[in-house]
């Protein structure tokens, strides 16, 4: 047996040992799986992300820049989102960092309800209507042109900060208004079909995945908790779709 | 080797489509490519080996130089290290010592410290390892030896099958490199790709033969 055998059988993702949320310390990071599955339409197999994703960085032997444990994945069974928030508002409150592996954008809409009070960045490919109308503001990452006009009015009276892909992809990266603390969504279908084809979302207006690795670093936030939703591994045999969500996650704690 | 030999060799599938010949053939100045079967005793990643047969299979005859020849595969015993390094040296020596300049395909990187060793026997001295992700590649004195390494995973995972980064060149950035190498490149190994061996390895085996040829053109220019 390799040693990349033995992490996969041994470690949660990116080796981080499993265990349970009361053996994190404060600064350390809980890596939760999330894996529900998007309601219908023609594309899915989010459930199977979580997995994928801890199989894909033992292979890799990736390390995270952070301490921590990987808390397995989530008992969907009953009111799991209420379960969720539970966890998400406990570990926050302990200076622990959640992680959470999507899974679909439910995932993600939970974490965010147990954060009510916190600045969102959201690099997704359409603006949501949940994340515009919370009480803070929401910096939009790879937006493509495929947005309501109503969607573009409430973002402009709100004076919310945001980016497309297009721009991104062409180093307009700057963004002014970043605050301290935020809480991080990224929704792999902001990633263009053609170079990541591993999302439930069909996006052919978005990021290329090295973009959004290295936007997402260049934010000096401290990341008060990390979604990441929307991966559906099997329609990307050759991976780069966990590769970039990995990439992307460790950019994150790197310079978060 | 005599015509009716050569006549059989024909139909083996060779590096770029070039002749196959032996170690009686080469002549100084010839660019002698030689497979690497072994993938386990440094950055071990199983399949390595298997670039070398995965470039046969997919070569086919081009515009190469005409003093480029497929000189088989090094004998290699990846279970006996000792024996193994022993042997791949001694065979790379005997490559050099005729003059020719040398490419070591597939398998891991081992390959690569076996032809820098057997290189500074055959030079008598040091022999700078000049890597093709850029660096020192364009000070070096014209007549300075020199070994190239090409090490495929340097390559963006846009190019793999199974990528294990984002980032990296492309085969033109790494295909510029190369020629842009100074100095005398004796030998080069290219390594640290295991192609997928069905279709979805197309793209990175065909990014592979194109850096192949590059390397095979840059050791027939020698000097620069």
């Amino acid at each position: 047996m390799n040693n990349a055998q033995r992490r996969l059988i041994t470690a949660g993702y990116a080796g981080l040992p499993f265990g349970e949320f009361s053996k994190c310390e404060a600064g350390d990071v809980g890596v939760l799986g999330v894996p529900s599955e998007v309601d219908g339409g023609p594309r899915s197999g989010t459930s199977l992300a979580p997995d994928a994703l801890r199989r894909m960085s033992g292979q890799l032997e990736t390390i995270l820049p952070a301490n921590g444990r990987d808390l397995g994945n989530l008992d969907l069974s009953g009111d799991w989102s209420g379960v969720l928030m539970q966890l998400v508002t406990q570990m926050v409150d302990s200076g622990v960092k959640p992680v959470v592996l999507g899974g679909a954008s439910d995932v993600a809409s939970a974490v965010l309800r147990a954060l009510p009070d916190l600045l969102v960045v959201a690099a997704m490919p359409r603006a949501r209507g949940d994340l515009i109308e919370r009480a803070e503001n929401t910096v939009w990452v790879g937006l493509n042109g495929d947005q309501p006009a109503e969607e573009w009015d409430q973002i402009s009276q709100r004076a919310m900060e945001w980016r497309t892909a297009r721009q991104l992809d062409e180093g307009h990266a700057d963004f002014s208004g970043m605050p301290e603390r935020a809480v991080l969504w990224i929704d792999i279908s902001v990633i263009d079909l053609g170079h990541a084809a591993g999302a439930v979302g069909l996006n052919p207006g978005g990021m290329k995945p090295e973009t959004l690795v290295s936007v997402i670093g260049a934010m000096s936030c401290n990341w008060q908790a990390i979604a990441i939703t929307g991966l559906a591994p099997a329609r990307d045999t050759r991976g780069i779709s966990e590769l970039a969500a990995i990439e992307t996650l460790n950019a994150a704690l790197r310079h978060g | 080797m005599g015509d009716a030999a050569q006549i059989q060799f024909d139909t083996i599938p060779s590096f770029l489509g070039v002749p196959v010949g032996d170690l009686e053939d080469l002549v100084p100045g010839q660019v002698a490519i030689a497979g690497y079967f072994c993938d386990n005793l440094d950055r071990p990643a199983a399949g390595q080996r298997y670039l070398a047969r995965q470039l046969r299979y997919a070569s086919r005859p081009g515009k190469v130089p005409a003093n480029v020849i497929d000189l088989g595969d090094v004998n290699v015993f990846p279970l006996e290290p000792d024996k193994h390094f022993s042997a791949i040296i001694s065979q790379c020596e005997a490559v050099l010592e005729s003059g020719a300049r040398m490419v070591l395909v597939g398998g891991d990187s081992s390959g690569l410290q076996a032809l820098g060793t057997a290189a500074q026997k055959v030079a008598g001295a040091d022999v700078p390892v000049v890597p093709v992700t850029g660096g020192i590649a364009g000070n070096l004195p014209k007549t300075q030896p020199v070994i190239l390494s090409v090490d495929l995973n340097e390559l963006a995972g846009i190019w793999m099958s199974h990528p294990s980064r984002l980032t990296g060149l492309s085969p033109a950035q790494m295909i510029a490199q190369i020629d842009a190498t100074s100095g005398n490149v004796i030998a080069a190994a290219i390594f640290g790709l295991a192609p997928a061996l069905d279709n979805r390895g197309r793209t990175e085996t065909r990014a592979a033969l194109a850096i192949l040829q590059a390397v095979a053109e840059r050791l027939a220019k020698g000097e620069r």
